[in-house]
């Protein structure tokens, strides 16, 4: 770290990682095709066996919408990490000088990138199958969506690379990751429909996702370089 | 494990569980508006107590273990998760049996009931990792994890409090508790508390052995698919006719009691079964 050619900064590092990743993903593109085509089959099959009025559909869109981005996301940090895994990647960071958390940090903001952008290519399946319009003031989606996002990728990509390295593989992230996101996933979710609906304002419930947040992306930045050493 | 000091302690936490249970079922006041069903109490509050602080005891050593990586502290964080695991069921099913009548409900999603639930469901996803990871990194994990799983406490509590909430507000420490229900309360606490902690060293002593055999022991998943299967009962049981006051509340009393104390019996015997795996291989190995 003492030669200047060598110090990078995290930040920098970080941001190398993020655009590996991208590239990487706009080469092969297995996690978008795969996360869009999956979100756009639960929406369908919700949209089977509820079939549900425009008023109705304001009071469980906030639920709907979540499950499926949710499910999404499951599927998008398993295949992030399994890349990694072939390529001997993690080996090669463990023994690399760069400090963990860069890693960590690209893959997360990576991952966030890739589930905004599905976000806001499912957005519109929405609001024509459900008959969605908010009528509360829709900007405040935007900050819920942001911190929602975050909230479940920040931990999705920590468990993705503790459930990779168990036997059972792609089958334990839902297990690790769901029961620790049922705070975040009732503030989003409760959140989505006071503004669909209009009836309080989500202040609280934004606030809450906002600390979950901040505790978690600690927490994982913290213990990120144990579990990746984790022999 | 001392093994004089092991059984005399048992026979004081038995006389003492004896003593408490029937202070429960006969000594206590019968409480004016819910009558015996109310006796749950002392069996219900008891085991969430323990509980939470096993969880509690479960996050001490998983950070001790992150500091120090001794495998003394593994094995006192996964006995505590496990002995915590089974006491959060007792209350979860002691529970709805109240509620059943208290209520007319099983279920319902309640503040307290359900951070309770996402709490028995944390740490049952501990569990489940524990089992499926590979062997060398296990611990390591296993301490993360406790740490991600005790931060969210506060936050699911936090998120739950936009439920309403039915659950009698806690008493504990609070006038409006009959001061003889009190007593047989505190009794029953200590009693319960103590009967945990002894499950626990219990727990400890099999995991520590199993560390040092290095066992690989699988519970086997049979007997909670088995248990899983019987899970679909719970829709005639709801849908039943006839409206849950006219059945004798006596019939929820002991049902929660034979609930909670079938479900204590089958720990134990699932420990002493493993125990004595342990023994076999351990003599096998000699």
């Amino acid at each position: 770290m003492t030669t200047p050619g060598m110090s990078l900064s995290i930040a920098k590092l970080t941001a190398n990682n993020v655009r590996k990743d991208l590239r990487l993903e706009w080469r092969s593109r297995d996690v978008l095709n795969s996360m869009l085509f999956f979100a756009g089959l639960v929406v369908i099959i919700f949209s089977f066996t509820v079939e549900p009025t425009a008023e109705e559909s304001r009071r469980i869109a906030g639920g709907l919408i979540w499950i499926a981005f949710l499910f999404s996301t499951t599927m998008a940090l398993n295949q992030s990490w399994a890349r990694e895994l072939r390529n001997g990647v993690l080996d090669a960071y463990r023994v690399a000088p760069a400090p963990p958390e860069a890693m960590f940090l690209g893959k997360c903001l990576a991952n966030f990138l890739f589930v905004l952008m599905l976000e806001c290519l499912m957005a519109p399946l929405f609001v024509i199958f459900y008959n969605l319009s908010a009528v509360g003031p829709a900007w405040q989606l935007v900050i819920i969506f942001l911190l929602g996002t975050w909230a479940l990728v920040v931990n999705g990509t920590f468990f993705a690379v503790m459930s990779i390295r168990t036997r059972s593989r792609e089958l334990m992230l839902p297990l690790l990751l769901l029961p620790v996101s049922i705070p975040a996933v009732v503030s989003m979710v409760t959140a989505t429909t006071l503004v669909l609906s209009g009836e309080a304002s989500p202040a609280a419930q934004i606030k809450l996702l906002a600390v979950y947040c901040v505790v978690y992306t600690t927490a994982c930045l913290l213990l990120f370089e144990t579990v990746l050493n984790a022999e | 494990m001392n093994k004089n000091l092991f059984f005399a302690c048992s026979v004081i936490v038995a006389g003492l569980l004896g003593y408490a249970t029937y202070l429960a079922l006969k000594v206590a006041p019968t409480e004016a508006t819910m009558g015996d069903v109310q006796r749950i109490f002392y069996c219900h509050v008891p085991a969430a107590m323990t509980g939470f602080t096993m969880f509690f005891v479960n996050f001490l050593a998983s950070v001790v273990y992150l500091w120090k990586r001794s495998a003394r502290a593994d094995a006192l964080a996964v006995s505590a998760a496990e002995v915590g695991v089974v006491f959060c069921t007792v209350v979860l099913i002691t529970g709805p049996i109240w509620a059943r009548y208290a209520w007319g409900k099983w279920w319902v999603w309640d503040m307290r009931l359900t951070t309770t639930l996402v709490l028995w469901l944390l740490y049952l996803s501990y569990l489940v990792m524990r089992r499926s990871s590979e062997a060398g990194s296990t611990a390591v994990m296993a301490a993360a994890l406790a740490v991600f799983a005790f931060l969210d406490v506060p936050i699911v509590y936090m998120a739950n409090r936009w439920f309403r909430t039915n659950h009698p507000q806690p008493m504990i420490g609070t006038s409006s508790l009959d001061p003889q229900m009190a007593h047989v309360l505190y009794i029953n606490m200590l009693a319960f508390f103590l009967f945990g902690c002894l499950i626990y060293w219990f727990r400890y002593g099999l995991e520590r052995t199993a560390q040092k055999v290095a066992a690989i022991h699988v519970r086997r998943a049979g007997v909670g698919t088995t248990a899983m299967m019987a899970l679909p009962a719970m829709f005639f049981l709801q849908f039943q006719p006839p409206p849950p006051h006219h059945v004798d509340p006596h019939v929820y009393l002991y049902g929660a009691y034979f609930a909670a104390w079938t479900i204590y019996f089958l720990y134990l015997l699932l420990l002493s079964n493993r125990l004595f795996k342990l023994k076999k291989e351990e003599a096998e190995l000699h």
